[in-house]
Order: structure tokens, then C-alpha cells, then sequence
């Protein structure tokens, strides 16, 4: 009733209610664009003929970068590095992060302890990770090097050895990234309706039935998003094999963003270090393409049981 | 699931043994290390029975290195310090830009805007070093190479698209009717942004921010390609210090401890906000 | 303050909820908004309230166009169906919202928080967030959030509809008083059509994406504009007979149980038209059998409920009627009796629209008995 409460059309500045999500949204966008700007950069770059210490030299070529690897064993090398390494990887993690989430099922204060000490080689930054694992592998002092000698193999020489060098960074990769899977994977099984795990054990449905039949198909979607997730994540792993073995011995490691990073600041070819990670962009963003569709359904999912 | 046999009972105990044995065994012994001098560190067989010692501690605090040949100055504090300004610092500058960006997309739907959100998200999945080689160059020439302000506009890359979904599915969760309650009340967007929405999206806030926290610190391709000695976080620090120290290898130990220490400590803090963390807003805990 | 919409047309995505409101509320009229959920009830009241903007169509508040004013700025109180309060701040900072917004002085947010507290019965609550609050306490909250300021316009979405039965109750009888004390011109949306007879001056009968009719409670009850209004209001529902019209002695008649039961000569134009006879229970009487319009029934079933007493009946064709009369009043409760109806309250409808047939003349009780 007070003549105050008079609607009227309020004077002065304000930001119109159109406006308002773009303002808000600008400073995260400037930086949006901020990163855009050094991807095109890398594709015009890798359209080029560009070395460091050539600048004089500087000119496009086109495709030539792109053309060159067709013939280029160590890019094809980088490839089949890239994708051993995520394949052995993710593979090894899933099995290994399924099981042990399955054996953490039930919701104990033990599991529960258990599962939240797991976490802490995947809070354990990657390089550093490494940095351990280099110190335990040590062939003078390494206990792994020791334990290795003691079921026989004398002289085991982990990450320095062409022949043992991936199989010591998938281990690595595992001891941080397994947690990850495990701990979805884990999140996943215990929002799984009860209704029909107690159905099958009423009916006395053989367990292991009871896993591929029903467990399976119903965590598939989690499955998928961590396996995506990962796969992305693992294809372009710099971190833990820089940190162990810069890619070495010889090119038994160069995966694409350490032969990338090598081919610019060693070599100084930006040309082809660019050309490089457009491949592994491309690669990655079908993948994430992918992966971004599947997300998206979990967390629909998970909004709409809240 | 009751008819649980003494054997498969056996079997999970040996079994989940084994899994903490694998995962628990390098932190466990790297802190070993870390309280030991040298020579019982290269004793062969290795062993668990020695008297600790401090001195690697003592060596990263005072920044000095005493070995065979001659003192040797070390900056570990400094990549320490860094670390800790680098992360928050991209923490705070992602929290200022991440917050009224996840309100916008999350509360006011507008045109354009789940391109946008999703464009930043796939940030988070590109191959770093596309952008960081050609911003070495450009930072060179705009003068931004080797600064911490740099360095933390880069940060955004990560912490950046975290922030902004996992605190975009928080606003999403206030009911709309809430708000909507308190400016019919007579309260203007902003106060209504101030005094409803943030204080229920705080809960939200905070996991994100921690958990951008951690992944900051753990960073180690930015600032390997980016940053000098000087501005170097520990990440990369501890790496140098590894070629530099040689066979200090009690020192080394120590520094890692103490650079997967915060980290740790933080996320047993904020391990019930992990898992939606890690998927980046997609499954609950 | 007046409330005038005109031609208010609004979609959610590809989703028509209004199309072509007008409305036209005087100053202090409490008007009623019922219909079925999903009629747009609710997003009327958004409309009027700003936090929603209609795609065409005018709100105008006072004679001012409300185009571009936004929520804060248009004086309104508002309850919500879901009470939506603030659920990090107590009772007491709920109800002071609408006034701290007016940079009132401190006293007075507290005298006239306290105030509205007893009012509604919550002042020994003020010091509770929400989640400890009962609901008939989250709901008095609202109310008092929305009456705080002495809003000169008050919407109140359905704000009895998550009480139990009986607070509910109280409310309906204590609402009114509050609404008049106030002296606002309020909209009250409900799906509860004795709520809804209750509490407004007017009600408007939503549905089809608009306001298919608007009139007071009489008028609605009485006269309903098609047979889904007539459901809606009314318990036990309207008997809706199916009868075609026919030339009887002494103008157009119906039957009923194989007697020709005469129904007002201004409906003659309805003779041969497939129809609907609406008869409200209460408008069926038991009688002697050769009474004046008397036609003979088979009693089903007998429901005393509290006021009132319910029969089910069948017509000799099966048909089954609904009988009320007052609790107490003699009536046959099994075998075979008599009943006839009080035409002056039946209606016609066109049985394939739906649509009230219009007597030629005003409706006169010249039929009755």
C-alpha cells in the first residue's frame, strides 16, 4: 500500500538482463581467446618450414611437414610409442583398477580407509612420481633393483634398458593413474541399484554370471568415461617419461609430445615439432569428441537422481 | 553374497595386501630415504634398520649442500615457495574468472553458451604443448616470458575448465525459485548472486578450488617449458636438482616428500570431493 | 494496485504454456488462478512477478507498462508452492528480506519482522533455519516473507498445497482475514476448488493455455461454461446424463428412467441435439412417487459422510446418479424410490463440445418440481 512500493522504471546504470550472461561469462572467454590465438599460431606453424636457428630460412611449405612423415620412420615410430603406451597402460589399469574396486565394493570403514589411501600416488604430481620410481630403480642402490636381483635377475636395469625401459614407465603410469580408474569405477558400483544383485543371489545366479551379466553392463558408462578420460590423458603422456628418461634410450620412448618437445627446443624444428602435435590434436579431439557425448550422459545421470 | 568361503576370504585379504603393498610401497620408502644419509642408503642389501637422520631436511631449509666437493647453494625453498604462489595464485585468478562465468552458464542459459562451456573444456583435453611452444614465442616478444603472471594465465588451462564445470553443476542444483525469491523481495542481481547463490554454492566452490590447487601443483609441462630456474615450481625444480645434486640421494628423497606433502595432506582433506573432481563434475562420490 | 495482461502469449523451448491472456484484476480483488497442474498457472505469476518475460503481450501494474521493469523493482510479495527459502539464513532473515532490501532502520525490520511472526503464529520459530523448521512452519515463513513489506500486490502459488490436511484447513479459514487485512490485490493459485470458492472475489479457470472462464465463485459453480469446468468443481461431482431432448406435451422434455421428465421451454432449441444433463447432486430430491416430476431409481450404495449424506442410484436404464441432502433428512437407503430434480439448477451441455447450452432466456424456476 505504501506509495514507495510504486513500481517504477528504476534511473541510472545498470547492465541490461540480455547482457548480463556475456559480461559475466567475458573474462573467462578473453582467456578462451587468449589460448586460441597460440593454436592457430601452431597450425600455421605447422604449415611451415621453421627452424630456430634458421629464421632467415623461414618460409610456408604446406603440407611438406605433414608429406615428410609419410616416409619418416621415427614419426611413425612416435606412433606406434604413442599408442603401445596407451594401449599397455589403460588395458593394465582397467583390469587392474576394476578389480581392485570390486574387492573394495562393500561400504566398510576398512575399504573405505583403503580406497582413500590409494589416492595418494594419483595426488602424487606425475614427474615427481617418476622421480621416485627412478630413485627406487636405481641399479646401485634401487630397492626394485635389488628385489629384482633376488628372483633372478641380476643386473635388472629398468627404464635404462631398451628392452625394459616401457614396461618401467607403464608401471609408473599405473601406480598414479590405476587410483583413478579405481576410484570412479568404485563410485560407479555403489550407485548401482541393489534390486538385481539381491534378485540373482535369491536365485542363486552363479557369481561370476552375476559380474558379466549384470555388474558389466550396468557400469559400462563409467567404464567408458574413465577409459575415454584415460586414454586421452595417456596418448599424450609427457610428464612421467620425460621426468624418467627425456624418451630415451634412443627413441624407445619418444611419444608425441616428448619427440614434439625435443624436436623444438633440441633440434629447434618448429615446423615439425608443430605438425607433430597438430597430429596428436587431432587424434586427441576425435577422442575427446567422444568422450564429451559420454560425460555429458553421466552427468545428466547423476543431476537427474538428485 | 553372504556364502563367502574361508578361502575367498583368504584370497581378498592377500589380494587387497597386495594392492596396498603396490601402491603404498614408494611413498613408504622414498620417506625412508629421506631420514637417511648416504651410506645407508647404498648399503647392499638395503635395509629398513638405521638410525635417522634430519640432515637432508636441514640441507633443503638452509639451501646449503655440503658434498665431497665443496658446499653447494640450493634454491629447493624457492621452487617450494613458487609452487605455492604459482597454485594459489592460479587458483585465485581462476576462481575470479571461473565464478561468474559457471553462474552464467549455469543458471542464465544463453545463446552460445554451452559452445563456450564446451570449448573450454576441451582445453582440458588438447595436447599442452600446442599452445605452450607457440607462447614461448609470443611471450618472448610481449614480454611476459619467465613471469609469474604468465605462468598463472597459462595455469588457466587446467585449473580453469575445472573450476567452471565443477562450480557450474553446484549453481545448477540451487532451485531457481530460491533466487528468484529474493530479488521479488527487492534485491538486485548482484546482491542476489552475493548473498544467495555463492554462500550455497560454497561447498562447491572449495572442492573446486582445492582440487585446482592440487593439479596446479603437480603441473610440470608449463612450467618446464615457460619458466627459469627462479620461477621454477618444485615439479620441475626437483628434476634439476637431480642433475645438479648427483648423488645426494637422501636430499633428493627429501625434496620429494616435501613437494608430494601439500598435495597429500590436502587431498585426504578433500577426498569426498575427489572423485567429482577427477570427473570433472560428472559422478558423485 | 490494478493488474491488467493483455494478450500474453509465452512457450518454453517448443513449448506453448500461454497463449492470449488478458486479465483485467481491480485493486484489491483477490483474484484465484485454478486449473489442473501444467494449465500455466505458475507462469502467470512469474510473469507478473518479472523473473520470467512473456514473448508478447503486455503487463501492466497501475498503468504502468512492467516491460523492462525488473523483479526487484515492481513492489511484490510472492509465496511459493516449494516455500523456496533460503535455506542458509533463518526464519527471521527470511521474513526481513523483502525489507532489508529497503535499507529499512534496524528497529523497524525488527518490530514489524516480529509483528508478522505472531500474525502467522511463528514468532517462537524466528531463530530457525529452514531445515529445522516443521512444514506448517516453512510455509508460514513464506508467507510472512511475502507479506513483510506490505506488498501492495501479493501472489501466492498454490502455498497450501504441501501442508498436511488439517493446517491446510486452518489456513483456508485464517487466509482471508490476513489477504483483507492487508488490503492488496492478490492472486491465489490453487488446484483446490474449495480453496478456491473460499478465498477469491474471482476465480479464473485455467486451461487450454489460457483462462477458459472467469467470474465468482456463484457464477463458477452455478453456471460453469462447459462440462470439464463443471467436474472440477464440486463434491460429489455433477451427475452428467446423456439425454437428447425431445417435443414433449408441454415443451421440450428428457428421459429419465422411461418417463418424460420436463426441462425449460427456453431450451427448445436444443430439441434432437445429442446433450449432456448436468445435475448437481444436491439438486436431486427424494419424493412421492407421482410427484411432479418424479421418475423411479434403484439405490446402489449410501455414503453418510459428515454434513451430508451421499446415495448412488440407478436409472431404470443403469445409469447412475449421484443424490446429496443434508445429513439427518429422511431418505430411502435401499430398494427401489422415487427422486426428482430441481431443473432451475440443471444444466445443458452440447455432449460433443462440452459447451454449455444457453437457455433463450434467463434461466426461470417456472419448471421446477
Amino acid at each position: 500500500m505504501s506509495d514507495a512500493a510504486v513500481p517504477a522504471k528504476r534511473k541510472g546504470f545498470r547492465i541490461s538482463p540480455g547482457a548480463l550472461p556475456y559480461v559475466l561469462s567475458l573474462p573467462a572467454l578473453l582467456v578462451c581467446i587468449g589460448i586460441l590465438v597460440p593454436f592457430f599460431t601452431a597450425v600455421a606453424y605447422s604449415l611451415q618450414r621453421y627452424r630456430l636457428s634458421q629464421p632467415w630460412a623461414r618460409r610456408w611449405n604446406w603440407g611438406e611437414n605433414y608429406w615428410n612423415f609419410l616416409s619418416d620412420s621415427s614419426f611413425w615410430n612416435t606412433l606406434k610409442v604413442s599408442l603401445t603406451y596407451a594401449i599397455l597402460t589403460v588395458g593394465l589399469e582397467l583390469v587392474l583398477g576394476l578389480c581392485i574396486a570390486l574387492l573394495l565394493q562393500k561400504r566398510t570403514r576398512f575399504n573405505n580407509f583403503v580406497s582413500i589411501m590409494l589416492l595418494m600416488p594419483l595426488m602424487t604430481a606425475p614427474a615427481l612420481a617418476s622421480l621416485m620410481w627412478k630413485l627406487m630403480t636405481n641399479p646401485g642402490f634401487g630397492i626394485l633393483s635389488y628385489f629384482a636381483s633376488l628372483i633372478g635377475f641380476e643386473d635388472f636395469r629398468w627404464a635404462s634398458d631398451p628392452s625394459t625401459a616401457m614396461l618401467t614407465v607403464v608401471l609408473v603410469d599405473m601406480w598414479v593413474y590405476t587410483p583413478f580408474i579405481m576410484i570412479l569405477l568404485l563410485a560407479g558400483l555403489r550407485s548401482l541399484p541393489k534390486q538385481p544383485f539381491e534378485a540373482a543371489a535369491l536365485d542363486g545366479v552363479p557369481r561370476l554370471f552375476v559380474f558379466w551379466r549384470i555388474t558389466l553392463p550396468m557400469l559400462t558408462p563409467y567404464l567408458l568415461t574413465a577409459t575415454l578420460f584415460r586414454v586421452i590423458e595417456s596418448v599424450q603422456q609427457f610428464d612421467i617419461i620425460y621426468a624418467m628418461t627425456q624418451g630415451g634410450p634412443g627413441d624407445k620412448l619418444t611419444v608425441f609430445q616428448v619427440e614434439a618437445y625435443l624436436n623444438f627446443f633440441q633440434s629447434t624444428n618448429v615446423g615439425r615439432s608443430a605438425a607433430l602435435l597438430m597430429i596428436l590434436w587431432v587424434i586427441t579431439y576425435v577422442l575427446s569428441m567422444i568422450f564429451i557425448k559420454q560425460w555429458l550422459k553421466l552427468r545428466e545421470r547423476q543431476r537427474g537422481e538428485i | 553374497m553372504d556364502q563367502t568361503s574361508t578361502l575367498e576370504k583368504v584370497l581378498r585379504r592377500v589380494a587387497i595386501s597386495l594392492v596396498i603393498l603396490f601402491f603404498m610401497f614408494p611413498i613408504f620408502w622414498i620417506v625412508l630415504m629421506s631420514f637417511q644419509t648416504n651410506e645407508t642408503i647404498l648399503r647392499v642389501p638395503p635395509s629398513v634398520i638405521f638410525e635417522p637422520t634430519l640432515s637432508n631436511y636441514v640441507a633443503l631449509v638452509t639451501g646449503k649442500l655440503e658434498t665431497q666437493a665443496g658446499t653447494l647453494e640450493i634454491n629447493f625453498m624457492s621452487n617450494l615457495w613458487n609452487s605455492l604462489f604459482l597454485s594459489a595464485g592460479s587458483v585465485a585468478v581462476g576462481l575470479i574468472l571461473g565464478i561468474p562465468a559457471a553462474y552464467a552458464f549455469g543458471r542464465i542459459k544463453f545463446r552460445g553458451s554451452e559452445d563456450i562451456a564446451f570449448t573450454l573444456l576441451s582445453f582440458r583435453f588438447a595436447p599442452p604443448l600446442l599452445v605452450l611452444l607457440p607462447l614461448t614465442i609470443y611471450f618472448q616478444k610481449i614480454g611476459l616470458a619467465d613471469t609469474y603472471f604468465g605462468l598463472i594465465w597459462v595455469y588457466q588451462l587446467i585449473v580453469l575448465p575445472l573450476i567452471l564445470w565443477i562450480v557450474r553443476g553446484y549453481f545448477e542444483d540451487i532451485p531457481a525459485d530460491i533466487e528468484y525469491a529474493y530479488r521479488i523481495a527487492g534485491h538486485s542481481w548482484f546482491s542476489t548472486f552475493r548473498t544467495v547463490a555463492l554462500p550455497l554454492a560454497m561447498p562447491g566452490i572449495a572442492a573446486a578450488g582445492l582440487l585446482a590447487f592440487i593439479f596446479a601443483w603437480n603441473n610440470f609441462i608449463f612450467a618446464l617449458v615457460l619458466a627459469s630456474a627462479d620461477k621454477q615450481p618444485v615439479t620441475v625444480g626437483a628434476l634439476a636438482f637431480v642433475t645438479a645434486s648427483g648423488i645426494q640421494y637422501g636430499q633428493v628423497a627429501a625434496g620429494i616428500v616435501l613437494s608430494i606433502l601439500p598435495t597429500l595432506a590436502l587431498a585426504l582433506y578433500a577426498q569426498r570431493y575427489l572423485v567429482e573432481g577427477l570427473s570433472l563434475g560428472a559422478v558423485k562420490g | 494496485m490494478s493488474i491488467q495482461l493483455s494478450n500474453i502469449r509465452k512457450s518454453f523451448a517448443n513449448d506453448l504454456v500461454l497463449d492470449g491472456v488478458s486479465l483485467d484484476i481491480p485493486t484489491g480483488e483477490t483474484l484465484v488462478l485454478f486449473g489442473p497442474s501444467g494449465a500455466g498457472k505458475t507462469v502467470l505469476l512469474r510473469l507478473i512477478a518479472g523473473v520470467v518475460d512473456p514473448d508478447e503481450g503486455r503487463i501492466i501494474v497501475n498503468g504502468v507498462d512492467m516491460d523492462g521493469v525488473v523483479p526487484e523493482d515492481r513492489g511484490i510479495g510472492m509465496a511459493f508452492q516449494n516455500f523456496a527459502l533460503f535455506p542458509h539464513m533463518d526464519a527471521h532473515a527470511n521474513i526481513a528480506s523483502p525489507l532489508t532490501a529497503r535499507r529499512e532502520t534496524r528497529s523497524g525490520i525488527e518490530t514489524r519482522v516480529r509483528e508478522v511472526a505472531k500474525l502467522l503464529k511463528i514468532d517462537h520459530v524466528l531463530g530457525h533455519t529452514p531445515a529445522e523448521l516443521s512444514n506448517g512452519q516453512k510455509q508460514r515463513t513464506a508467507l510472512g516473507r511475502a507479506l513483510a513489506a506490505e506488498p501492495s500486490i501479493l501472489l501466492l502459488d498454490d502455498p497450501l498445497r504441501n501442508v498436511d490436511a488439517k493446517l491446510r484447513f486452518e489456513m483456508r479459514l485464517e487466509l482471508p482475514r490476513l489477504l483483507k487485512a492487508q488490503n492488496a490485490t492478490v492472486i491465489f493459485v490453487t488446484q483446490d476448488y474449495k480453496e478456491a470458492m473460499a478465498l477469491g472475489d474471482r476465480i479464473a479457470v485455467m486451461g487450454d493455455h489460457g483462462i477458459v472462464q472467469i467470474g465468482t465463485p456463484e457464477e463458477i459453480y452455478l453456471c460453469p461454461s462447459s462440462t470439464r469446468i463443471a467436474r472440477l468443481f464440486g463434491d460429489p461431482t455433477i451427475n452428467l446424463l446423456d439425454v437428447v431432448p425431445e417435443i414433449g406435451v408441454q415443451g421440450p422434455v428428457v428421459q429419465l428412467s422411461a418417463t418424460d421428465v420436463a426441462i425449460s421451454g427456453s431450451y427448445a432449441g436444443a430439441v434432437g441435439k445429442a446433450c449432456s444433463l448436468g445435475i448437481r447432486p444436491e439438486a436431486i430430491r427424494f419424493v412421492a412417487p407421482g410427484a411432479p416430476g418424479a421418475f423411479p431409481v434403484e439405490i446402489e450404495a449410501e455414503t453418510p459422510l459428515n454434513e451430508k449424506t451421499v446415495t448412488l442410484a440407478a436409472t431404470r436404464n443403469h445409469r447412475e446418479i449421484l443424490v446429496s441432502r443434508p445429513a439427518g433428512t429422511p431418505g430411502p437407503d435401499h430398494g427401489k424410490a422415487h427422486v426428482a430434480i430441481d431443473m432451475g439448477n440443471a444444466l445443458l451441455f452440447d455432449r460433443a463440445t462440452g459447451a454449455r447450452i444457453i437457455a433463450a432466456d434467463a434461466p426461470t424456476d417456472e419448471m421446477a418440481t
